[in-house]
């Protein structure tokens, strides 16, 4: 016979006295053309981590054309006046470095990173990326055929499928209900398109250049001051987008995919922006709710009933409006099962103050985890990266914690309620409606969509 | 340019567990792995997927640490975990903060010491591990593609070629009986390493460490498989169908060196020089310019962390209107290119800055923007449990820098013959009339 568990916790070794956690100093300076520029010391190995971005990505360009900045952004890496592709590839080879080049909703980056002994080439490089990509034709036919085969298949991935209808759902009219080009709209695009993004997005006024690791900060603001001050440009006018509508009442959108071995669940439901002051509330909520492994969700629909293996809930810090969702893909007999239990939790949560010894473990996650960014220079670089997108106060590193710690089951309850809409919640299946058809309609009004997003009778 | 040095300090248990630690003071977060020597190469036969489901066992209870209360005691001391398996090792590992290091020490001795679970943890866990399997594989476009589509093309001793993810059927007759009899032979302090890196003081990592390990008792050495292959004498194709993705895909692999074989090193620098990002000679030839294919990708995945048959591969999606013989031709005219041509010591000297940039970062850096120092764990664990040398990770950089162009050449020359290789052709269903030769060769 097993022995009584309620015996054990006597044999946990205590936490000893916590080591005081210390953010490294954020040295801050801006060029006079309006370039924001911080730097970090971390001496941990020679290398450091870099990010130049700019504050405007799809959402701002989306009266255009869906996905043009991303396309722009592949592009920007693919020749300069003085580089073409093959060389900048070598070139980076040659300082020991990554590069990417990326857009999302409200931001275009170019993300690095590279041996500290050639900082000041790569930035040159970086530089010239920003400023002169020259945009070559045949570079450019390249790109497009591959972005074009890139849409078609992420129209066979079922996490692509649903994030993609949740965010139709959700936004409606505003740009954030498109996440990606049709195969029509690639073929659509053209060279001066992505350059008058580029003209207007790629402009000192419009970006920060963050910078992390085994750097010395007078040296490389030096580097920085002789490569970027000559530059010029101003901050474009921000497109105002209305508010989306927020949907009422849980409806069902199921995304037909023949053959399909297993469901995609994605629920969703707005919720606010990181400069929201209901936001560490929420992120301590969702983490007890289901973004954390020992959360109510995990330990229910997987640990307990097996039904799924990666369950997670997630709030999603846009800049103009976030929402919140939950994602679980599970066995195709236990869909109703599985929603049935992602509800009864968020309903026990809206309805029932959190027991005090849960609320403080979840504190402890929350607190220990943001610490761990301290831990390696790109996870410094993701913090601070945070602070400057969302133009958060200086001490948010250091006073995130104490902000966590004051939480109480009552704010927990009341965020739940006024951010876990339940009633509200969309809900979002991909699968092979044959499978799971009859399940889906206990949970609301059904549309049946195909992969290609075309509504089925 | 000094590589930078690991501070590492070493001991061994009295019942044979190695006690790696590497202090610094960046952080107060400790990482702690365990690794035991075990990994799906050497699961028993007729229990594919076998060392998998037990790695996900490992998480449901141990003597004083009840099924839940392992990943709750980590998670509400502020810290996170995981666990996965390997082809000849299985790691576990935390990262907390540093004040919570004797937890999760005591932790990991708890379940080392003895593994108490149950019919409905294992039911439960079949269930979680065959959803994973879904997520992953089944129900993804390329879902396992190469890592499962590859082995059994390329291999023939059952060690190496079988489904690593493992059959339903066999998951499903896994009991609880052969839980138990693979803990007791495997899992056990003297088939395994300890290690503990970050903010500690090595005389209190390793007095944790003997408090609470110490009276593990320690077993017979386990028998390993023999995972050698009989010799390979002609080129090895295989054929898998895409049920769900759009482009036909090829995966070309070469079986390596052994490790820490001469050229061994030349063959990491030659690896760069095909796959090194866009550079690479492979993205570049048949992306960049031949515009064959949409993507290519791969290379040899961790060099350092596998002890037996391993390939370097290359993944290519081609365009639809490109037949598979066009496009392992196209590939064909790459790899001869190196094996006539060589390389200049230009590009070499491009690829041993790279190398030594990633080294660096891999002796830093985290697992998916989590789990610092992730890397220098695992390079610490290999080289203890392979080599029995885990200063290995001070040094080994040294052999990859002194590699010459013509040692590049040869390796080229001797590996990269068609009789060392295997090709998977996964061609869409609807795609299957573009990949012309696929009927005389079903494997």
């Amino acid at each position: 016979m097993a022995t009584s568990p309620a015996q054990t916790p006597n044999m946990v070794p205590a936490l000893s006295a916590e080591r005081p956690v210390n953010w490294p100093k954020r040295v801050k300076s801006k060029l006079a053309n309006g370039l924001e520029i911080v730097v970090v010391e971390s001496h941990s190995i020679p290398r450091f981590h870099g990010q130049l971005f700019f504050r405007s990505g799809e959402a701002a360009v989306s009266d255009r054309a869906p996905g043009l900045a991303e396309m722009t952004a592949t592009m920007v890496r693919t020749g300069t006046a003085k580089r073409a592709s093959r060389q900048i590839e070598e070139d980076l080879r040659r300082l020991g470095a990554d590069l990417s080049s990326s857009a999302g909703q409200d931001t275009s980056a170019i993300s690095f990173g590279g041996l500290s002994e050639f900082a000041e080439p790569l930035l040159a490089l970086v530089n010239e990326l920003a400023r002169e990509a020259s945009f070559p034709e045949a570079e450019f036919e390249r790109e497009r055929r591959q972005k074009l085969e890139e849409v078609k298949l992420k129209r066979t991935e079922p996490g692509f499928l649903a994030g993609e209808r949740l965010r139709k759902v959700l936004y409606g009219d505003h740009p954030y209900a498109k996440v990606s080009a049709s195969e029509t709209e690639v073929a659509a695009y053209k060279i001066a398109d992505l350059q008058t993004v580029y003209r207007e997005a790629y402009t000192p006024a419009n970006g920060a250049l963050l910078l992390v690791g085994d750097v010395e900060p007078k040296a490389i603001l030096a580097s920085v001051e002789k490569i970027f001050a000559s530059w010029s440009g101003k901050k474009p006018a921000a497109p105002a987008s209305a508010a989306p509508a927020k949907p009422r009442g849980r409806r069902v959108y199921l995304v037909h995919v023949p053959g399909a071995v297993q469901t995609q669940i994605l629920c969703g439901c707005h919720s606010i922006t990181r400069r929201h002051p209901d936001w560490v509330k929420l992120g301590l909520t969702n983490s007890l709710y289901g973004g954390a492994f020992n959360s109510r969700l995990v330990m229910n629909i997987r640990e307990a009933k097996g039904y799924t293996y990666s369950p997670r809930s997630s709030v999603n810090a846009l800049q103009q409006h976030g929402y919140f969702s939950v994602s679980a893909a599970v066995r195709n007999d236990v869909v109703a099962a599985s929603l049935t239990e992602i509800f009864y939790e968020i309903d026990k949560l809206r309805s029932l103050p959190v027991p005090e010894a849960e609320l403080a473990d979840a504190r402890n996650y929350l607190t220990g985890v943001f610490s761990m960014g301290l831990a390696t220079q790109d996870g410094l670089l993701s913090q601070i990266g945070t602070v400057a997108l969302n133009e958060l106060p200086d001490d948010y590193l250091e006073t995130y914690r104490d902000k966590v710690r004051a939480l109480t089951p009552a704010d927990l309850q009341e965020t739940a309620q006024k951010y876990f809409d339940s009633a509200n919640m969309q809900i979002v299946l991909v699968g092979d409606r044959s499978k799971i058809e009859t399940q889906a309609t206990l949970f609301g009004d059904l549309e049946i969509y195909d992969a290609q997003g075309n509504r089925l009778p | 340019m000094k590589a930078p040095q690991m501070a590492i300090e070493q001991k061994m248990l009295s019942n044979g567990l190695r006690v790696v630690i590497a202090p610094d003071s960046v952080a107060p977060v400790v990482t702690v792995g365990v690794y035991y020597k075990i990994g799906f190469r050497l699961e028993p036969q007729g229990r594919s997927g076998f060392a998998h489901l037990f790695e996900h066992m490992m998480f449901q209870g141990s003597a004083n640490a009840p099924k839940m209360e392992h990943i709750k005691l980590i998670n509400s001391s502020g810290g996170v975990l995981n666990g996965s398996t390997m082809y000849d090792v299985t790691n576990y590992y935390e990262a907390v903060p540093s004040n919570a290091l004797g937890r999760v020490l005591w932790l990991e001795a708890d379940r080392m010491r003895t593994l108490k679970v149950d019919d409905e943890n294992l039911s439960n866990q079949r269930d979680v591990v065959k959803e994973e399997v879904r997520v992953n594989v089944l129900n993804q476009p390329y879902g396992g593609f190469p890592w499962l589509d590859m082995p059994p093309v390329a291999f023939r001793n059952w060690a190496n070629a079988h489904n690593y993810y493992g059959d339903f059927a066999d998951l499903d007759a896994a009991t609880l009986a052969d839980v138990q009899a693979f803990f007791k032979t495997y899992y056990l302090p003297n088939n395994a390493v300890l290690l503990i890196l970050g903010d500690v003081k090595p005389e209190e990592g390793f007095s944790l460490a003997e408090k609470y390990f110490a009276d593990i008792p320690a077993g017979p050495k386990p028998p390993f498989a023999d995972p050698a292959e009989p010799g390979q004498t002609e080129e090895r194709r295989g054929h898998v169908e895409e049920k769900f993705g759009t482009l036909p895909a090829i995966a070309i692999g070469y079986v390596l060196p052994p490790r820490r074989s001469p050229e061994w090193c030349a063959m990491g620098l030659l690896d760069q020089a095909l796959h090194g990002g866009r550079a690479g000679r492979i993205h570049r030839n048949l992306v960049l310019e031949k515009q064959i294919a949409v993507e290519t990708e791969g290379g040899v995945d961790d060099i350092f962390g596998y002890n037996g048959p391993a390939q370097m591969t290359t993944k290519i999606l081609h365009k639809p209107e490109i037949s598979a013989d066009a496009t392992v031709a196209a590939f064909d005219a790459v790899i001869q290119e190196i094996q006539e041509k060589g390389i200049t010591t230009d590009e070499l000297e491009q690829l041993k800055i790279k190398w030594r940039s990633d080294y660096y970062a891999m002796l830093e850096g985290g697992r998916d923007g989590y789990m610092p120092k992730y890397g220098l764990m695992h390079l610490l664990a290999c080289f203890s449990l392979f080599d029995g040398e885990p200063e290995l990770v001070n040094t080994i950089l040294d052999g990859f820098l002194r590699v010459t162009p013509e040692q590049v050449q040869a390796a080229a020359k001797k590996y990269l013959r068609q009789e060392n290789r295997a090709i998977v052709f996964r061609a869409p269903a609807n795609l299957a009339a573009t990949s012309s030769e696929s009927k005389k060769e079903a494997a």
